[in-house]
């Protein structure tokens, strides 16, 4: 009974985080995307990110693979989907053709979507070695992004006002601090979890 | 839900599976940094503002023929009256309003337009800035504006345009960006758009470089 609950609640969550992100893009909340680098680029995109790792997660709990797939041993070719990804979606030029052309606005919601869910088959798969390189490659990228957009004087993006580049510059500072620490959380409960070494815990519901 | 399942410690499995992995990973490189190629002008433009520079220069756009009105209220069309005595024009983007990246726009301007005098270089090169703020920009605004920046109108003038609804088909065409920015103005990326004899627009310079827009909008004369 309490694992129908949560169990819903999780196909909740991931239909409220998805649908969020998603209205981001659709007219009546839009303006917000298209005036602020910040909602575009720190609200928007991880939602997005978020709801495909969150819509993975419901969908493994009905569907639970029991061998790693084999095209994607260690999650590394997961995890080299979602670098291409995310680095993708860091290019100036991406940014403001999202905001201009719708084409390339669904494009980017359909490829962050399916980037989130990789991202956790990649993390299921992975020894922590690996995940220490690919983590670090993406909060690199997004550190360096970050103090590039906050502190260079010129407009990168057309769509956006150099006050908005700044402020997204710190927005992704805080991202990766974030991701770094929540990837802590992550690794440090999996060891845990060996150390313990109970069966069980291995299948708990997050 | 099985938050993470650990990596297979088991031997006889540990290499299974790696020669398509090692496939799926090489693709998944691959075609992310072939879109990212594809989409940055092979490699060479990451911003937007690069990317139109070099489409500019690949393929030159012919500019639309709007009906515009001058400092003086006269009704003309853009690209006509562009065209009519063969001058190249070195094109920027304003409205009169504004307060912040314009009014270095403006010196770069006044800076032009002493240079193109004392070379007496004004029946072959033109200076022309056009309003994207029909709304405001009459031609009282444009008159004010004309004698605020010691326009003279043998070399310099400004034109707005007659009708709110070209606006964006002008932004476009030039690969203006207007967004709003605090306190009313507006920001947009501002440059010297060299636009040629038949009223092609051929060159995008940056604006704090006005000597390479003149050098080449002679260079085009010759």
């Amino acid at each position: 009974m309490k694992r129908a609950q949560s169990a819903q609640a999780a196909i909740a969550l991931s239909f409220v985080v998805t649908g969020t992100a998603m209205a981001l893009s659709m007219p009546l909340l839009r303006h917000l995307i298209e005036q602020s680098m910040v909602w575009h680029m720190l609200v928007q995109m991880p939602l997005l990110v978020l709801g495909g790792w969150l819509s993975a997660r419901v969908v493994s709990a009905f569907h639970r693979v029991r061998r790693p797939t084999s095209w994607n041993r260690y999650g590394l070719a997961a995890f080299f989907a979602v670098l291409s990804i995310l680095a993708y979606w860091m290019l100036p030029v991406a940014i403001d053709r999202a905001v201009v052309l719708p084409a390339a606005d669904l494009a980017k919601i359909a490829s962050l979507f399916a980037g989130g869910w990789l991202l956790r088959l990649a993390m299921q798969r992975s020894p922590m070695m690996i995940q220490v390189f690919f983590v670090g490659s993406m909060v690199s990228m997004m550190v360096w992004l970050g103090a590039y957009f906050a502190t260079v004087d010129r407009r990168l993006c057309n769509a956006y006002s150099l006050e908005s580049q700044v402020a997204a510059g710190h927005g992704l500072l805080i991202v990766a601090v974030a991701v770094v620490l929540l990837w802590l959380v992550d690794a440090l409960r999996n060891v845990h979890r060996h150390v313990v070494a109970d069966p069980a815990a291995r299948h708990h519901i997050a | 839900m099985n938050e993470s399942s650990s990596p297979s410690p088991d031997p006889v499995s540990a290499t299974k599976g790696l020669p398509q992995t090692f496939l799926a990973s090489l693709l998944a490189l691959l075609l992310g940094l072939a879109t990212i190629f594809l989409s940055t002008d092979h490699g060479r433009a990451f911003t937007t503002e690069t990317l139109r520079r070099s489409e500019v220069d690949r393929r030159p756009t012919l500019i639309p023929d709007f009906p515009v009105i001058g400092a003086d209220g006269k009704r003309l069309n853009l690209r006509r009256w562009m065209t009519t005595d063969g001058r190249v024009w070195i094109v920027d983007f304003v409205y009169t309003r504004c307060q912040t990246v314009c009014s270095s726009l403006g010196s770069v301007y006044q800076q032009l337009q002493a240079q193109v005098l004392a070379r007496g270089l004004q029946d072959r090169i033109g200076l022309l800035s056009i309003s994207f703020d029909p709304a405001h920009d009459d031609a009282a605004a444009l008159s004010a504006y004309t004698f605020r920046m010691r326009m003279r109108a043998d070399t310099w003038q400004v034109v707005s345009l007659e009708s709110m609804a070209d606006r964006q088909r002008l932004l476009d065409t030039f690969g203006i960006m207007v967004v709003p920015a605090p306190s009313n103005e507006f920001e947009h990326n501002a440059a010297l758009h060299i636009v040629d004899g038949q009223g092609r627009l051929v060159r995008i310079v940056d604006y704090d470089d006005p000597a390479a827009a003149l050098a080449f909008a002679m260079s085009l004369r010759q």
